[in-house]
């Protein structure tokens, strides 16, 4: 391997002694406008993250109480018409006892842990592929852009926001930010401590066939985010 | 005109009318939707300058970056590999996957993969490749090649991708769109959940991190890169950025351009394989980074070519690829970028007309988010055609004569009242619509206005001996 890589950066090194490109070797500078935006409240944020999500099609979901925001999540678990869902631990899930309210209502939630193992690891994809809706919590959202910021950790599957057609995401209010910009800034520690950090801007959708916007290819074609107060 | 493979596509495309329907369509809406996407930037034109800063900057040091970016990579746990040209990158996937024992390879959208034949690689090894992006997945259904940077089957109409896939699949034939997504997503939700292997392309690079960013809104690349338990990401050595702060900035301008979004679906960052405690994703990432020829571009005039971050706004704005589409190119980058980077990559020799399908017009500078300034590479390119002797016979004798003629005023004179006199009887309505060859070349496709009743010159002669104000000479010379 060492070669290889030892050869290719000498060739790198060789060409920029003759490279035709702008004087751009200095560090970049700071943005010179700012990143974060202190002025902005939370209120302001979060209506400003429910106005862009709702125009891709996300219901977001603004309960006043821990109550009625597991009743919301409850509802739309009923209306799935399914049984099995894939679901983050309980304590990823923002909300005090949801996680005791959904197993009372009667869902069943999937082990996610997937082998690693060939075989095994195929029988097991195919079992998550039964799960209905996909219950996660999230690091953060983005209220430019309406998006939904997951994790991956010990406690936080993948599937459970890509696998069922339907996923509900509990984004505690205090947790938006301005821009991504922001979300760095402030969080820029916690990329690389899991896997997979996904950045989620509305239901799957594609316009490959003339243009014309279909939603719900490969991941979920309903996004409901219930943001906690 | 010559009769080259290259004429004989754009010929064809020409003459292909539900191409031209379908190309109508999508640029014209590709460049609203840009417009519209770029409309809610706060301090657009600065954050592209920035975009383009961070380019430059990254390019400038790109060896402490790639280097930089290998170690943090190794230190989450990946495997780094250096492959110097195209059968060096087949080589480490086609390895992995029967080493680990891959049958089946799922593929998220690579434009790397294409440029090295990644599939036929993979096939000529006895292992099954699927497209899982719905274009790529179409159009690897239908046999053929992208057609556009990030919409590849935009060159079929509705009723053709129906007639497709109800051939292959045999779903029953329809035109609606959403039923055809449909039976795709079943097909391709079996194909993700069987699959040993997931190949992906890389948006960037993150230095700092080892992260890499895919972006996408299908859901196709997530799965590709999550569900099967080996993950091969191709990534061209200049796709880096120093921070995750600079990738912000990247991805501000990245859907913006490509689909008008302010953010994909989808924005993927992986750091390492799967973490020992995690319930799920691959638990082998390999990163293959590609350099087949970037290298040597770097050294060259040629080297901003490699801002590009492959969002595919200069293919919609540009007048000749919305005439002609991107397969007529024969490259696998279309548009003014490929234009400028098939030459580069693989030398002008086979390549030398793709830098002279352009008017240098200038629309894909003007829409590029990081302001590449193709034109000036595409005379680049043909000032190094011409060097090597590759100026097409008509052009290298007929230059010449119009240089004779054009410099000696009188001799001008004649030949253009010779014209008029010849063209007159073939004009209808104040335009030429045939003209024998060899200048059928240009009417075949295109009119071309009559010469004037008058020549300018004498016009202007006749305004001095009025005495007419200068300003109204343009006015009245038609």
């Amino acid at each position: 391997m060492k070669p290889d890589r030892d050869s290719m950066l000498e060739r790198i090194r060789k060409s920029l002694q003759s490279a035709y490109l702008p004087a751009a070797r200095e560090a970049i500078p700071p943005r010179p406008w700012p990143t974060l935006q202190p002025a902005l409240g939370l209120g302001a944020l979060a209506d400003s993250f429910t106005r862009e999500a709702a125009a891709l099609g996300v219901t977001v979901h603004r309960p006043e109480s821990e109550a009625q925001a597991t009743e919301a999540v409850l509802a739309v678990l009923r209306e799935s018409g399914g049984n099995e869902i894939l679901a983050w631990a309980d304590s990823d899930l923002a909300v005090r006892g949801l996680g005791e309210a959904i197993r009372a209502a009667g869902f069943t939630r999937l082990d996610p842990t997937v082998p690693r193992d060939p075989a095994p690891h195929r029988e097991k994809l195919a079992e998550l592929g039964r799960a209905v809706v996909g219950v996660t919590g999230a690091l953060g959202g983005l209220a430019d852009t309406g998006t939904l910021a997951l994790l991956t950790g010990p406690t936080r599957s993948r599937m459970a926001s890509v696998l069922p057609p339907i996923h509900i995401a509990l984004l505690p209010l205090s947790r938006i930010y301005s821009t991504m910009a922001a979300f760095f800034t402030l969080q820029s520690h916690l990329v690389g401590s899991g896997s997979n950090l996904v950045f989620i801007t509305g239901p799957s959708r594609t316009a490959d066939i003339e243009l014309t916007l279909t939603i719900g290819v490969h991941g979920p074609k309903a996004i409901h985010i219930v943001l906690i107060p | 005109m010559s009769d080259t493979a290259f004429n004989k596509r754009v010929e064809l495309a020409l003459s292909d009318s539900s191409l031209h329907i379908a190309l109508e369509r999508v640029t014209s809406r590709f460049t609203t939707l840009r417009h519209n996407g770029f409309a809610s930037l706060p301090h657009a034109d600065e954050v592209r300058d920035r975009a383009r800063l961070i380019r430059a900057h990254t390019l400038s040091r790109l060896d402490s970056y790639l280097a930089q970016f290998a170690n943090s990579v190794e230190a989450a746990g990946g495997r780094v590999h250096w492959a110097a040209d195209t059968a060096a990158a087949n080589g480490v996937v086609v390895e992995l996957a029967k080493e680990r024992g891959a049958k089946t390879v799922v593929k998220g959208k690579s434009m790397v993969s294409e440029e090295t034949h990644l599939n036929r690689a993979l096939e000529a090894a006895g292992i099954t490749v699927v497209e899982s992006d719905l274009g790529e997945y179409i159009i690897q259904l239908a046999g053929e090649t992208p057609s556009h940077i990030i919409a590849p089957a935009i060159h079929k109409t509705k009723e053709q991708v129906g007639q497709l896939l109800h051939e292959k699949l045999g779903i029953p034939l329809t035109d609606d769109p959403a039923q055809m997504t449909a039976a795709a997503r079943a097909k391709l939700r079996e194909v993700f959940l069987t699959a040993d292997m997931g190949v992906s392309g890389v948006n960037f690079g993150v230095a700092q991190t080892g992260t890499i960013c895919l972006v996408e809104n299908e859901g196709n690349g997530r799965l590709t890169t999550s569900a099967p338990r080996i993950h091969v990401a191709l990534m061209g050595i200049e796709r880096l950025v120093p921070t995750l702060d600079d990738l912000s900035i990247m991805l501000q301008v990245l859907a913006r351009s490509a689909t008008g979004q302010k953010l994909s679906v989808y924005t993927n960052l992986i750091t390492g394989p799967r973490r020992r405690e995690e319930p799920d994703g691959p638990g082998d990432l390999h990163i293959v980074l590609v350099d087949n020829g970037r290298s040597r571009i770097l050294g060259t005039r040629l080297a901003e070519i490699l801002y590009c971050v492959r969002c595919g706004a200069c293919l919609n704005a540009c007048p000749v690829y919305q005439q002609i589409g991107g397969h007529a190119y024969g490259s696998v980058y279309p548009g003014p970028v490929g234009a400028v980077l098939t030459p580069a990559l693989e030398g002008i020799d086979p390549w030398s007309e793709l830098p002279q399908a352009s008017s240098l017009c200038g629309a894909c500078r003007e829409v590029c988010p990081v302001r590449i300034d193709i034109p000036r590479m595409l005379l680049e390119l043909r000032d190094e055609s011409h060097r090597a002797g590759l100026t097409p016979l008509w052009l290298k004798v007929g230059l010449p004569i119009y240089r004779f003629v054009a410099t000696r005023p009188a001799l001008f004179k004649l030949a253009s009242t010779l014209a008029r006199w010849v063209t007159r009887p073939l004009a209808s309505q104040g335009w030429l619509t045939r003209l024998p060859p060899p200048l059928s070349g240009w009417t075949d496709h295109r009119d071309f206005p009559a010469l004037a009743a008058r020549p300018f010159s004498d016009q202007l002669r006749d305004k001095h001996r009025k005495g007419a104000k200068t300003q109204s000479y343009t006015k009245t010379s038609s």
